[in-house]
């Protein structure tokens, strides 16, 4: 983080250590990162353990349970808060009686990977465009802005939905969305990822590796990337959060994981009639997402904050009570 | 029974799937017996006056009677439509049978039943006072065969000689010969082959007399000229709204079936299927005195409704003749050998499908291919009994002997659309099922027009599939011929026959069953034909949806018949 040299150290008492620390230092001081940081650590940490869990609570995220549902009304489960009992910790599903807590964290895999897959590949090519568009020559920079205007105009949604209903049944679901979702949404970063590397080239670092025989390539790789990290972590907290709503929406409108397989869109879309009726079986999957979102954005800014160092100075993070925000 | 005619057939699979699927254009529910009964705070005999309102999602778009595809005459259309025979509009298993309506009788067949002759009765009116004669009858039905006025059921085309190159009357003025109007109240139908079952077809909207001097060719359905109790006075965007008044000239002497209570009908749609429910149930202003007849209740509603006895009055059950299945293509293996078929049939669990259609107040198991009532033949059988929650033991069992010891994998085609009936949570059910059995089941979900075109094709369609069957009268002649008569395979069209099963013997039982004008006689042998192709497990019948309608709290006289399952807008008061 070269620019960070372009700053006096900010934080009183503290030793100048890498840029990476320095962030550190920041971010942990801000109990609502830390808040989010370790909600998202648990989430990743259940998904993880998902089979562990169900073996733990017993029950399978597929199998059917025709009598726990009141079958002449409609299938609604027995008993209070959606038949939530001691073999079924947060209830059943309508009409089919599948236990819920384990769906539920079935399907926060599915929404994580397809998520966090997503935005790696979202990252990884709008690196590569904004970096080449940047670095390149006056051609090369119009053809790949077009380009990127032009997948930035697309309408996401129905290309998506187009997408994935002509791929074959076989290909793994998971990765077609990590595909689509990822191929169709890079344009943003790469848009940002132009505009520094333009702003970061006239520098006089830049300047002075090249000057000292540094090829293209190896400039971007040595100086460029390493000042780039602040804003494309940044932009990627953002795009998480926006991934998992739209495998949720994706799912949501039937073109998601195929069933049995459960996701939160996917549970939200067979939960959207029931939430009079049965309110325990939509809020668990929608809280679970707002939960998730939120925790993502609030770590993306407080990640954010903490790289910039103008603004960690200005705030004063560290010795002062935060102020703005 | 629909002749293999490309056109038909496409026009047929658009209609039959837009009529079943909204749950018939038509009437309305009751259990069996109690007339009226219903409506939970109509007290006292129904009066005449005041405003019906109808809250419905569909348009009633096309509103030309030679454009409807309409079940016993439809819904609001026969509120405006007379034809020669009609529905009998009374409660249950009485509400299938078909009843005279501009004819005094429904039909005289010659020995051979390949001529059909009717009789108007005296007095009948159109809403300008001008006498209804045959003649308009006659001009109504070539009408239909127009190409600009497409939309009706094929019977007419397939069934009356010279239908199948008839242009219609704007094309050949010369009219179809086979259409007789010896005098001003007489009116012959001569048919290519014997059709028992003819004075069902006469119950559609094609039937209604429409005078000549009045046709406005396709802006006809703007105002149609009204025969009924009501005539239109009021026709928004294509039906979208619709106001229907009282038709003066309507002599209800002439008229035994339509009760025609309020004074005033007021249709709207555009409404969503939730909005149009809880506006039902909370029967605020002028929706205390709505109904639908569109929109069935969901099983998230039912669950809500249940403990709340006032509403739960207000629901109207009703059984319309309808059967889920799932169906085999036995040209795809492993479909082609027999004990796979049966070992699917021991293995399927019918209450955890009943359940993923709504519960079981919304479905009824069903072992037959043909619906429970006896007007279809109904016959029980269950060669392939499953229990209530499917025989996993048996399943394998045969699966070793069809030489699968280890199970097998196959792949079900269904549809995403959210309709309980082909869509994935019916389909997942099935899998949970199967697996148990040892069959592994990959789902092959389609948006519902691909889907659709797959299984309707005799080239693609798939081996295992979820498919639905709805007939166009009660009778088992609509319900059996177009899925099992070897010569309704349709190579090049929309196929309704998914096992393509051609079996002389089956053939022959349903053309000698045809000649039967007894209805009696010829549903007891669609019932014994039913039970014998269900002996080869073409199919794997699952449920028999049910219709669950709420009404406002001020309507009365709420009459569903086993015809349309749904509550017949002719009946209903609101006072």
């Amino acid at each position: 983080m070269t620019t960070l040299t372009d700053t006096p150290a900010p934080v009183a008492g503290t030793p100048a250590t890498g840029p990476a620390r320095q962030a550190w230092r920041r971010l942990r001081t801000r109990p609502a990162a830390l808040a989010s940081a370790a909600v998202l650590l648990l989430l990743v940490a259940l998904a993880l353990a998902a089979p562990l869990l169900a073996a733990l609570a017993g029950q399978d995220p597929n199998t059917y349970h025709d009598d726990l549902v009141d079958s002449a009304r409609g299938g609604v489960p027995y008993g209070a808060f959606g038949g939530a009992s001691t073999d079924h910790w947060l209830g059943v599903e309508p009409g089919t009686g599948r236990d819920l807590f384990v769906r539920l964290l079935y399907g926060a895999r599915i929404s994580l990977l397809v998520a966090v897959g997503a935005t790696v590949v979202q990252v990884l090519l709008g690196l590569l465009v904004g970096l080449a568009a940047g670095l390149g020559n006056r051609w090369i920079d119009a053809t790949l802005g077009r380009i990127t205007d032009v997948f930035l105009a697309l309408p996401f949604l129905v290309l998506a939905i187009a997408l994935t209903a002509v791929v074959p049944r076989d290909f793994p679901r998971p990765l077609l969305l990590i595909l689509v979702i990822g191929l169709l949404g890079w344009a943003g970063t790469s848009r940002i990822v132009r505009a520094q590397t333009l702003t970061l080239k006239g520098l006089d670092f830049v300047a002075a590796s090249r000057l000292a025989g540094s090829g293209r390539w190896r400039t971007a790789r040595r100086e460029l990337l390493p000042s780039l990290a602040a804003p494309v972590i940044t932009y990627a907290a953002i795009l998480v959060p926006t991934n998992i709503v739209v495998e949720a929406s994706l799912s949501f409108l039937g073109v998601g994981v195929t069933p049995p397989t459960p996701s939160w869109g996917q549970m939200l879309s067979t939960a959207q009639t029931w939430f009079r009726a049965d309110p325990a079986y939509v809020l668990l999957p929608a809280g679970l997402l707002f939960t998730t979102v939120l925790a993502f954005t609030v770590l993306g800014d407080a990640v954010r904050t903490a790289l910039d160092p103008r603004e960690a100075g200005r705030l004063g993070v560290g010795t002062r009570k935060e102020t703005s925000r | 029974m629909r002749q293999p005619s490309l056109v038909s057939r496409r026009v047929a699979a658009a209609a039959v799937s837009v009529v079943l699927a909204s749950g018939a254009v038509a009437c309305g529910p009751e259990d069996a017996g109690a007339k009226g009964g219903a409506s939970g705070k109509a007290d006292g005999a129904p009066q005449k006056g005041g405003t019906l309102t109808v809250l419905n999602s569909e348009a009633q778009s096309d509103f030309d009677p030679a454009r409807l595809y309409t079940s016993g005459g439809g819904n609001v259309p026969s509120l405006v439509f007379r034809t020669l025979t009609t529905r009998n509009r009374e409660a249950g298993a009485a509400g299938t049978q078909v009843v005279p309506d501009l004819a005094t009788d429904t039909g005289r067949p010659n020995k051979d039943a390949t001529e059909w002759t009717y009789t108007l009765k005296e007095g009948l009116k159109f809403e300008d006072g001008t006498p209804i004669t045959s003649a308009d009858v006659k001009y109504g039905i070539e009408r239909s065969f127009a190409a600009e006025l497409s939309g009706g059921a094929p019977y007419l085309r397939d069934w009356l000689i010279g239908g199948d190159t008839y242009q219609g009357p704007y094309k050949d003025p010369k009219g179809l010969a086979s259409i007789v109007t010896p005098d001003a109240r007489t009116i012959v139908f001569k048919l290519k082959k014997a059709e028992g079952e003819f004075p069902f077809v006469a119950t559609q909207t094609q039937f209604a007399p429409v005078p000549k001097a009045k046709d406005t060719g396709a802006k006809y359905e703007e105002h149609p000229v009204s025969s009924g109790p009501y005539k239109v006075v009021e026709n928004k965007n294509d039906g979208e709204r619709l106001v229907l008044e009282r038709n003066e000239h309507w002599d209800p002497k002439t008229d035994e079936e339509r009760k025609a209570y309020p004074d005033r009908v007021d249709v709207r749609s555009g409404l969503d299927e939730a909005v149009i429910n809880q506006r039902l149930a909370t029967s605020s202003g002028a929706d205390s005195a709505a109904v639908t007849t569109d929109t069935n209740l969901g099983p998230a509603e039912l669950a809500q409704i249940g403990s709340d006895k006032a509403l739960a009055a207000r629901v109207g059950t009703g059984h319309f003749g309808f059967t889920n299945y799932l169906a085999f293509n036995p040209k795809v293996k492993p479909f082609d050998n027999p004990k796979v078929r049966q070992a699917i049939s021991y293995a399927v669990n019918r209450t955890s499908v009943v359940n993923a259609a709504g519960g079981s107040a919304l479905a009824e198991p069903a072992t037959t291919f043909l619906p429970e009532q006896k007007a279809f033949g109904f016959t029980p059988y269950d060669h392939f009994p499953a229990g209530k929650t499917g025989d996993p033991a048996k399943a394998k069992e045969l699966l070793k002997e069809a030489g699968y010891p280890n199970g097998l994998t196959v792949t079900l085609l269904h549809s995403t659309a959210q309709n309980r009936a082909t869509s994935p949570e019916i389909a997942t059910a099935v899998q949970e099922a199967l697996g148990k059995a040892g069959i592994t089941v990959k789902l092959d979900g389609q948006e519902p027009n691909s889907f659709n075109e797959k299984r309707w094709s005799v080239k693609d369609a798939p081996g295992f599939f979820l498919s639905r069957w709805g007939a166009d009268w009660p009778a088992g002649g609509p319900f059996l011929a177009p899925i099992f008569d070897g010569r309704q395979i349709v190579t090049d069209g929309s196929n309704y026959n998914h096992a393509q099963l051609n079996d002389p013997s089956v053939n022959k039982e349903i053309d000698e069953i045809n000649k039967l004008t007894d209805l009696k006689a010829a549903a007891a042998r669609w019932g014994a034909l039913d039970s014998r192709i269900g002996e080869q497990a073409l199919d794997v019948p699952l449920f028999h949806p049910v219709y669950k309608r709420l009404v406002g709290k001020d309507i009365k006289n709420v009459v569903i018949s086993d015809w349309t399952g749904v509550l017949d807008i002719s009946q209903v008061a609101v006072k």
